[in-house]
């Protein structure tokens, strides 16, 4: 039973994925997108073990301080910040979604105008949008002069991870309304502290790693990549043209090299990738088959 | 005892005698460019050219699939690209199938569709003006959805579905006009894949692009242009920009030069670093080899 069950969904889910691109009927379809429904949540889902697989790998290194235990620290704390910082805690309260209208006073000098003032008064970094006119909050209250009428109202910060708030105002000839607010903080994925140790930490250390390549490169450059032999010889003259033709420096020195680069791409590069690509297509195909078959069954787990 | 080749010597030198000037290779040009000019390859161009030939007002679905880390080498691309379709006031559709690029997603949002990004009287650029895009209105961001393959799939099938009908803020889809008859990727004039790796391009010409007959072009990092241009060749892309110098190309065509062509400059001395490394190397390890084969000391 333990080997068998799984073996025969296998098989069934296999052979339907392969069905449906032969079966054009609407039914299969449908089904077809409910089982990919399932592959996403499990996709999702596998987050999750992930996060339980880290804590059952790490925490026993940490209390055995094994080497490099002040790593896995560093890991679970960081992991454990993200979860807490992604979850959406602005929900449990009820932050404010618009304007807060206040005072609203009839001023002559502003009616003999036939307009209305909307007195816009927010904090300095806050960005008001009063029907079209846009501006940034000061010190003091900022007039804006309107025609009659629905007013639209926008506040909003200019730094990610806040909620504009929106709303409208009527107002009449003379009117001077008071209008402020302060869009409040969010939390989770689109929150403020989520995006700034995205924005701050995150985009930084990802950029550096992949940044450090360069040095690595050229540091192997210099000592691994040798002209060995007739093979190694071609591999690095290629590498040369590729670099120089791939650059504007080459078409700067003769389009040969921009030619040359681009021959090299369309002939030799694509016929090989082509042929490591059918191979691999045939291999994925022989594979999927042994599985759906049930001929293969490592994925099963050693029990199997 | 005699001294050590100097062929010896050279082998053994610290490496990081090469870090500082692969250093001083990266960071100077940026400070004195070189300005050298920047010829998009065949491929760049056909992935323009398959743009600029969208009716006014296209659909466009843009899967925008990265990390920070190929931000250098593909959001100039992502920047040029936008500019494009913006001019011919195509009708946007995001998504993402990468959960680093979220925050990215949103932060392009906010900086190149929200805004103009080459507004009239823009120094330095001639081409038509763009104009900001309102949300809901001229653009969609559908979000990030995890499931890889199996996920673009479901975009190529029930686009909706695979989102639960609603864009990331939680809007429904039946409520936002520019949705009306999207249901699946094949609904759009143009797929625009800013790929940095799995899932991505190669994914999206693999499950859904030939399967549903999809006009698609692709942006991708050097490394995976080799990669790409298989399906270039066989027509299941109608164009690859690849990589910094693709994207400096791109830029030349939309006609606003950007950070790609600034990045030009140092990919090009970047290279020249490399090239001189191989030579030197070589020039070391052959001096070396002929020095033992007269008997020299290693």
């Amino acid at each position: 039973m333990k080997r068998t069950v799984p073996l025969v969904i296998g098989m069934m889910f296999g052979l339907f994925a392969l069905a449906e691109f032969y079966v054009p009927h609407h039914l299969v379809g449908d089904l077809s997108d409910e089982f990919r429904s399932w592959a996403a949540i499990l996709g999702a889902a596998a987050f999750i073990l992930g996060g339980v697989n880290i804590l059952q790998v790490s925490w026993p290194k940490i209390r055995r301080r094994e080497e490099d235990w002040p790593y896995k620290v560093v890991l679970l704390a960081s992991a454990a910040i993200m979860l807490l910082v992604g979850l959406p805690w602005h929900k449990l309260g009820s932050p404010a979604t618009a304007p807060t209208i206040g005072a609203r006073v009839v001023d002559p000098a502003v009616a003999a105008r036939g307009h209305a003032v909307i007195a816009i008064d927010v904090p300095a970094d806050v960005t008001y949008q009063v029907g079209k006119t846009i501006g940034a909050g000061a010190a003091s209250q900022v007039a804006v002069e309107v025609e009659p009428g629905k007013v639209a109202i926008k506040l909003s910060r200019r730094l990610a991870g806040y909620r504009a708030l929106e709303g409208e105002v009527t107002v009449a000839a003379g009117d001077v309304v008071t209008v402020g607010g302060d869009p409040p903080m969010l939390w989770g994925k689109d929150g403020r502290v989520f995006v700034w140790i995205y924005d701050h930490i995150f985009s930084p250390a990802n950029a550096t790693l992949f940044a450090l390549l360069a040095f690595f490169v050229a540091s192997a450059a210099f000592r691994a990549f040798r002209a060995r032999n007739v093979e190694a010889a071609l591999l690095l003259g290629s590498a040369i043209f590729m670099m120089l033709g791939r650059a504007p420096l080459g078409g700067a020195i003769s389009d040969i090299f921009p030619d040359v680069a681009q021959w090299l791409l369309d002939v030799p590069s694509n016929g090989g990738r082509r042929a490591i690509m059918m191979g691999a297509a045939v291999g994925a195909i022989a594979t999927g088959l042994r599985i759906v078959l049930g001929i293969e069954r490592q994925h099963l787990g050693s029990d199997a | 005892m005699s001294a050590p080749h100097w062929s010896e010597r050279l082998q053994r030198f610290d490496r990081r005698w090469i870090f500082l000037v692969m250093a001083v290779a990266v960071v100077v040009p940026l400070f004195l460019p070189l300005g050298l000019p920047v010829k998009p390859d065949r491929m760049t161009k056909a992935a323009y050219n398959a743009v600029e030939a969208l009716p006014e007002g296209a659909r466009v679905f843009v899967s925008v699939d990265l990390d920070p880390a190929a931000t250098p080498e593909i959001e100039p691309y992502y920047r040029a690209v936008i500019l494009q379709l913006k001019r011919k006031h195509a009708r946007l559709v995001f998504a993402t199938t990468w959960y680093q690029a979220p925050p990215l997603l949103e932060r392009y949002l906010r900086e190149t569709v929200e805004v103009a990004i080459a507004p009239a009287g823009t120094e330095g650029y001639s081409g038509l003006p763009d104009r900001p895009y309102r949300k809901h209105v001229d653009y969609v961001n559908l979000g990030f959805r995890e499931g890889k393959s199996a996920i673009i799939q479901a975009f190529g099938s029930d686009l909706r579905g695979a989102f639960d009908n609603q864009a990331d803020d939680g809007t429904p889809l039946d409520r936002i006009p520019m949705m009306d008859g999207i249901t699946r990727l094949s609904d759009f004039d143009l797929v625009v894949l800013v790929s940095a790796g799995s899932p991505g391009a190669k994914e999206y010409v693999q499950f859904v692009g030939t399967r549903y007959k999809l006009p698609m072009v692709a942006a991708c990092t050097a490394v995976s242009t080799t990669d790409l241009a298989p399906y270039v060749q066989t027509g299941q892309l109608l164009g690859l920009v690849g990589g910094m110098a693709g994207a400096a190309g791109y830029e030349s065509l939309v006609g606003k030069p950007g950070a790609g062509t600034t990045g030009a400059d140092v990919l090009n001395i970047g290279n020249l670093v490399v090239i001189a490394a191989i030579i030197f190397g070589n020039v070391v390890f052959f001096a070396g080899r002929r020095h033992r084969r007269r008997g020299g000391r290693p």
